[in-house]
């Protein structure tokens, strides 16, 4: 639980020994019946499981790690957790005799400080042996729990100044003693948490641990342990080949990115993060030297373990995305994180927001650092939201229910270079499935007013981003509502000319006198009838918006993505006739001469060059 | 009796390329193929009947007479939705939830590529309008429907010219007078707009289900209707006295009147008549649990029948692109077929999911592919004869380039050039089809609580028996069928479905807190709806049989589990709905949870999120003979061929199937070529003709 023991779990780890000599097509074939086994037990608890984060948002993933702690395999579910789990299975692997860990244990990990990212994404883990008892790999499922057992339900805190404050840690808990559930174990863990639904999603991973575990053994005994372990040899060593093969398409060089986040829960302003990518030959390192490291911040502290993950989540948005994403990735790619600063929390730090911001602010950097040389792929995969609004409150039996507001929207898909964004969110990250107005309002107190896309709610641009979400709510008993408003003063930024996407703002007590708008943070406790709207940044631009195509203009202009007003103000486009009566027709005439008075020349001249 | 008096049934699918035909006389099948006419698909119809007629020895018009029954499988609503020329489509929704059809609640296909271009929208956002309007989860109405903006929103529609109007609002599946008003208006402000009402379509939650499905259905069902009327008085014309029966995914047939209500329900109804062919074949087989996979030119369907039955189910079906919400039997697809294209993608060999498709086809078709294929490995192999009578004798394969592209492929892999090479190439890409398709049958097992191992195996399609035994191998299966009806399978589907109603309706509520007057009027309106359309269809009510059923969940979860409450029940006998209702499906759905997920939860109370009422009739369908008494001497194999079957080339005997019959028995390695497909029998595994004539490969 240091920096010492972080530079451990970041170590490189040596291939598995073996005397086989694999070739590519059974190494692939193997290959498919891991990924196999993963989409099973993601599958298997995305349908058993009953928190909506898990079983409607699919916040959930399923890997194998192999016995030198690799991830060999993670290829189902929330890619964010996928690059995280085998620090923690490096921790158990460090501990194998002093936790007596053996054949039919299922493990649970979530300790910040033990290769984990923030306390409620549960890693539930079991190891599988060949017949011959040698460990080979553990299998992984990792899933967000509604509650932490810390302060506040759901586990953000916002004020919190340790993790103490955010809920219990585990850094390796035996749940399942060689076949046999540990049933005061499983009662304590579920003790510890809110919701009554807990107790059967922690069921559900386990039962998923153990299906996964016993096909992984069929496929080890199918094959025999030494040709497994060359075929994760093999799978990892070729997609570090096709990473460095991607690098070398890269021009040399250092480029940068600097993000900053609003403020901490404090308000503390102007976060940074800052990162070099350097591209020399076939290798890229990414060096967060220069990203804040200022210790009275709150609620910015991003876990090691979730900062190595960030990067690599948005490194493998920018290259081919065929590519298996596991330990050939970290091979590949040379991570520097100081010390200290808030991507490399010291101890004890609290976890939980940070996992938003600077988490996503990392990516962000990555993206525009390579959006210089990878334009084609500069698609930052990260939510800009704060925290969305949650609302917690108390049934008639006196329940704890919370909506997280992971509702259907549109926040954050900005362009790239060739295509306009589109869709709800970028999906490299979350994958999440959002949740629908008709369950919610099933389970809920709350009434959906509205979730509609705000026009001119995305970043123009040569392509332009998808316009952000206005999410408004009523709540129709008293309940607490809790937010972090960031990304206003420093909304979601263009990319190759393009603008920036619009400021996130929210806004509680609408339409009475009592109205405010959440400037940092909200606590509130809100009266029946009470109206919450947030409004989401929507996606930035890609390249300059003089240069669109004007006919795309007057396209996005009937369907209301773009008022009439942009069209001549961000892009130049001169329309004629009737929005009202569909018979827009661009004045080709009058946009050539209006864009060359707003300095079109300058970027023709540009791309001539 | 003479033929004219003959009652015959006729089930006709129309495929891409194939318009398949399956003739019920008595118990008897007689299966025929004709090419598809694809300017106007009734036509090819048409002359297919004319065959059959002929065959019987009758006039087109005496035949249609003594036809009991005609059931058809139709692709239409699917080439719409692949061709994206439907009709041209409005949506008018409720205020404030304009997008959730393009949000697709965050759904991507391909979450790591950030080049993944969106799909082709039916309802762009100018005509996706929305009114002031809301109704709640109770029923109640929050804000009254504001007529005048309804006659705005379609006027704008009107001025973009639609021609088919989806309309979704929240909650209307629990309250739909909202959605009823707004048809009157729209009747008066867009003649001749055909009209979706999402209540009608899939009245059910969540919105983005319901709306899509609506959308969907609005944007094929122009189309869809025009065609099945084209049809319909065609053969009315034709001489034919009775309801057409159409296929709907679900796998139960019901009339055209039914279906023009909600055409979606056509969509994917072809794949469905496969499963339902192979269910009612593996029950007379005594088979009631099958894995049935159906490989064909470009991909390897594959699906699950239970307890004789193939299950449906009415969640996330993604096709095209679009979700689709109707209740469909399962199918999984995986673009793995004899056309898809063998490639090496970065030191890695890859099969498909690209496909030559029909047109250049594989090389070894000779009409100028020159990618290699599933096919062409197999004529590497030597699996498939360049010998005569390919495809019922239509056409030749060929060797020429065939090695060449296989010499190409192994140079890739960094291996030699050479004629060895090249089989190895081949037999590489074998290996790797096979992989993609075991792995694919494992995912379609995925998180049903089923051990492959369990199932028997049913083979069906153009090159699913060369394949089969090799999963089978993989899977644990040591039984695998394959029916000598297999290339007309779906057509053979459509005689065997029977006419079938399942609809549902929501109702949330915690399972000790039912209302039984609320339960009662819900399934009064299904059963009412059953009763009407099985009365139009000329269906006498106690020939229905009804399963009542009820959807469960623990508070949550996002999927219920359905399960029946009531089975084999009488049509409108609702003497099941009292007091200890509650008590008995909390056990039932017990026992399912268990079942599925090997565990409950202990202290929870799972809520109804809806009822259903799944109704049929049953119709005379094929009699399928089994089992073994029938003797006959040793097989006489063809000749031999040089093949791989994977355990490296050998002389291998060759067997046509015309020259086998009941009792015959081959022990592999062994090829047996029937006229439209190749059954590998592998080694270690032996091939017995039952009494039917049908295939089953055992592992010996």
């Amino acid at each position: 639980m240091s920096f010492v023991l972080n530079r451990k779990l970041a170590e490189r780890r040596a291939p598995l020994a073996t005397a086989v000599n694999i070739d590519p097509v059974s190494a692939s074939i193997i290959r498919g019946a891991f990924e196999t086994a993963c989409f099973e037990a993601a599958t298997h608890l995305g349908r058993a499981a009953s928190s909506p984060i898990i079983n409607q948002s699919n916040e959930r993933n399923a890997s194998i790690i192999d016995a030198h702690g690799r991830l060999a395999m993670g290829a189902i579910g929330t890619p964010h957790l996928t690059f995280v789990n085998a620090m923690m299975v490096r921790w158990a692997l460090m501990n194998m005799d002093n936790y007596d860990i053996g054949a039919g244990d299922v493990l649970l990990s979530n300790d910040p400080d033990h290769g984990g990212g923030h306390l409620p994404d549960y890693c539930v883990y079991s190891p599988v042996y060949s017949a011959d008892g040698e460990l080979i790999v553990f299998v992984a499922l990792q899933a967000h729990q509604g509650d932490t057992g810390g302060k506040d339900a759901g586990g953000f805190t916002l004020e919190a100044t340790d993790i103490f404050t955010e809920g219990l840690q585990f850094p390796c808990l035996k749940l399942v003693h060689r076949g046999e559930l540990r049933r005061d174990v499983f009662d304590m863990v579920a003790r510890n948490n809110r919701f009554a639904t807990f107790a059967g999603d922690l069921a559900a991973m386990i039962s998923g641990v153990q299906l996964a575990a016993r096909l992984l053994g069929e496929v080890i005994g199918k094959w025999g342990a030494d040709t497994i372990k060359a075929a994760i040899n093999q799978s990892i060593e070729h997609s570090e080949r096709r990473c460095r093969e991607e690098f070398t398409r890269w021009p040399d060089g250092t480029y940068e990115g600097t993000v900053f986040i609003d403020h901490d829960t404090m308000g503390t302003k102007d976060i940074k993060v800052h990162v070099a990518c350097t591209v020399a030959g076939d290798s890229l390192t990414v060096d967060l030297t220069g990203t804040d490291d200022r210790q009275e911040l709150v609620g910015v502290w991003n876990t090691f373990a979730n900062s190595r993950s960030y990067v690599m989540t948005q490194v493998g948005a920018m290259i081919d995305p065929t590519i298996v994403k596991n330990e050939g990735m970290f091979n590949a790619v040379e991570i520097v994180i100081p010390e200290g600063c808030i991507a490399q929390p010291p101890p004890n730090k609290p976890a939980a927001l940070g996992s938003f911001h600077p988490a996503c602010e990392i990516t962000e950097a990555v993206c525009v650092a390579l959006s210089a040389i990878a334009p084609e792929r500069a698609q930052p995969q990260l939510y800009k939201i704060g925290m969305p609004n949650a609302v917690i409150g108390f049934d008639d039996n006196g329940m704890m229910w919370m909506d997280q507001g992971v509702d259907c929207r549109s926040m954050d898909t900005s362009a790239i270079q060739g295509i306009d964004g589109w869709g709800s969110c970028p999906s490299s990250l979350g994958n999440l499935l959002l949740s629908q107005a008709e369950d919610a309002e099933c389970r809920f107190p709350i009434l959906n007013i509205s979730r509609e896309m705000t026009i001119d709610g995305g970043g123009a641009g040569q392509w332009r981003g998808s316009p952000g979400s206005l999410n408004v709510k009523q709540v129709l008993k008293p309940t607490s509502a809790m937010a972090w408003m960031v990304s206003a003063d420093h909304p979601l930024r263009g990319m190759g000319g393009g603008d920036d996407a619009i400021p996130y703002s929210n806004h509680f007590n609408v339409g009475t006198p009592e109205e405010y708008k959440v400037e940092r943070t909200a606590q509130a406790l809100l009266q029946p009838q009470a109206v919450i709207a947030y409004q989401h940044g929507g996606g930035a631009g890609f390249g300059p918006p003089l240069l669109r195509d004007a006919e795309q203009v007057k396209e996005d202009v009937l369907d209301e993505y773009v008022s009439l007003t942009a069209a001549r103000a961000k892009y130049g486009v001169v329309l004629t006739g009737s929005l009202e009566d569909y018979t827009l027709a661009v004045d080709v005439e009058a946009t050539a001469t209006l864009r060359k008075d707003m300095g079109v020349g300058e970027f023709t001249l540009e791309a001539a060059e | 009796m003479s033929a004219a008096a003959m009652n015959y049934r006729v089930g006709i699918d129309i495929g891409g390329t194939f318009t398949d035909f399956a003739l019920l006389k008595g118990g008897e099948v007689i299966l025929h193929k004709n090419l598809s006419t694809p300017q106007d698909r009734s036509l090819g119809v048409m002359q297919g009947l004319a065959t059959l007629a002929a065959k019987e020895g009758l006039e087109l018009g005496s035949f249609l007479g003594s036809c009991e029954a005609i059931v058809h499988g139709t692709t239409v609503a699917d080439n719409t939705l692949i061709e994206m020329n439907g009709a041209l489509t409005g949506l008018i929704t409720t205020e404030g939830f304009r997008d959730e059809v393009e949000y697709r609640r965050g759904f991507k296909e391909d979450i790591w590529d950030v080049r993944l271009e969106p799909p082709p929208q039916i309802t762009p956002r100018r005509r996706r309008l929305t009114v002031p309007e809301r109704v709640l989860a109770d029923g109640s109405v929050h804000v009254a429907l504001d007529e005048e903006a309804v006659r705005h929103a379609c006027r704008q529609l009107k001025k973009q010219g639609i021609e088919s109007l989806a309309v979704s609002f929240l909650f209307a599946f629990v309250n739909n007078a909202h959605e009823r008003r707004v048809r009157e208006i729209a009747r008066e402000e867009l003649p001749g707009v055909t009209i979706s009402l999402s209540h009608e379509v899939l009245p059910r939650a969540p919105e983005y289900d319901r709306t899509s499905t609506t959308v969907a259905n609005a944007y094929v069902a122009p189309r869809v209707i025009a065609y099945l009327d084209r049809l319909v008085s065609r053969l009315k014309d034709g001489g034919y006295r009775n309801q057409l029966m159409v296929m709907q995914a679900s796998g139960g047939v019901m009339t055209v009147d039914y279906i023009d209500g909600s055409p979606i329900r056509v969509l994917a109804s072809g794949p469905a008549g496969g499963v339902v062919g192979s269910a009612h074949v593996g029950k007379a087989k005594g088979c009631p649990n099958l894995l049935c996979v159906d490989m064909g030119g470009t991909s390897y369907d594959m699906s699950l029948v239970t307890g004789g039955s193939a299950p449906v189910e009415a969640g996330w079906n993604m096709h095209h692109r679009n979700l689709i919400g109707v209740p469909m039997v399962k199918v999984e697809t995986l673009g793995a077929g004899g056309g898809s294209i063998c490639h090496v993608n970065n030191g890695v060999l890859e099969v498909g999911p690209r496909s030559a498709g029909s047109e250049p086809g594989p090389i070894t078709y000779g009409r100028g592919g020159t990618e290699p294929t599933v096919t062409d490995a197999l004529v590497m192999l030597g699996i498939l004869s360049t010998g005569e009578g390919f495809a019922g004798g239509s056409f030749r394969l060929q060797k020429a380039g065939v090695e060449e592209a296989f010499a190409k492929i192994s140079a890739e892999m960094g291996n030699a050039a050479s004629t060895a090479g090249a089989e190895a190439a081949a037999f590489d890409c074998w290996r790797v089809v096979n992989a993609n398709m075991s792995q694919g049958v494992r995912r379609t097992t995925a998180g049903k609580g089923l051990d492959p191992k369990e199932l028997v195996m049913l083979a069906y399609g153009g090159n699913g028996p060369a394949f089969a035994g090799v999963q089978a191998e993989d899977l644990g299966i040591n039984r695998v069928l394959v029916p000598k009806a297999s290339p007309t399978f779906s057509a053979l589907g459509t005689l065997v479905a029977n006419p079938a109603i399942d609809e549902e309706r929501s109702y949330i509520a915690r399972v000790d807190a039912l209302d039984l007057g609320r339960l009662r009027k819900l399934w009064l309106e299904l059963v009412s709806r059953a009763e009407k359309y099985f009365t139009d269809g000329a269906f006498a009510h106690d020939r229905v049989v009804a399963h009542y059923q009820i959807n469960m969940r623990y508070p949550g979860q996002n999927f219920a589990l359905t399960f029946d409450i009531a089975p084999n029940a009488r049509l409108n006998d609702l003497s099941f709905i009292d007091d200890a209702i509650g008590e008995r499906a909390l056990a039932l759905f017990n026992a399912r949870h268990m079942a599925e997920y090997n565990h409950i939860r202990e202290g929870e109370l799972p809520e109804v999120t809806g009822v259903r009422l799944a109704s049929h009739v049953v119709t005379p369908s094929p009699v399928v003979a089994s089992g073994f008494t029938a003797k006959a001497g040793e097989a006489a194999p063809s000749g031999k061929r040089r093949a791989n079957l994977g355990q490296g080339f050998a002389e291998t005997p060759i067997y046509v199937g015309a020259t086998l019959a009941p009792g015959h028995s081959i022990a592999g390695p062994a090829i047996i070529e029937e006229s439209f497909t190749t059954i590998v029998v592998y080694p270690g595994w032996v091939a017995r003709i039952d009494d039917a004539g049908d295939y089953e490969l055992v592992k010996g």
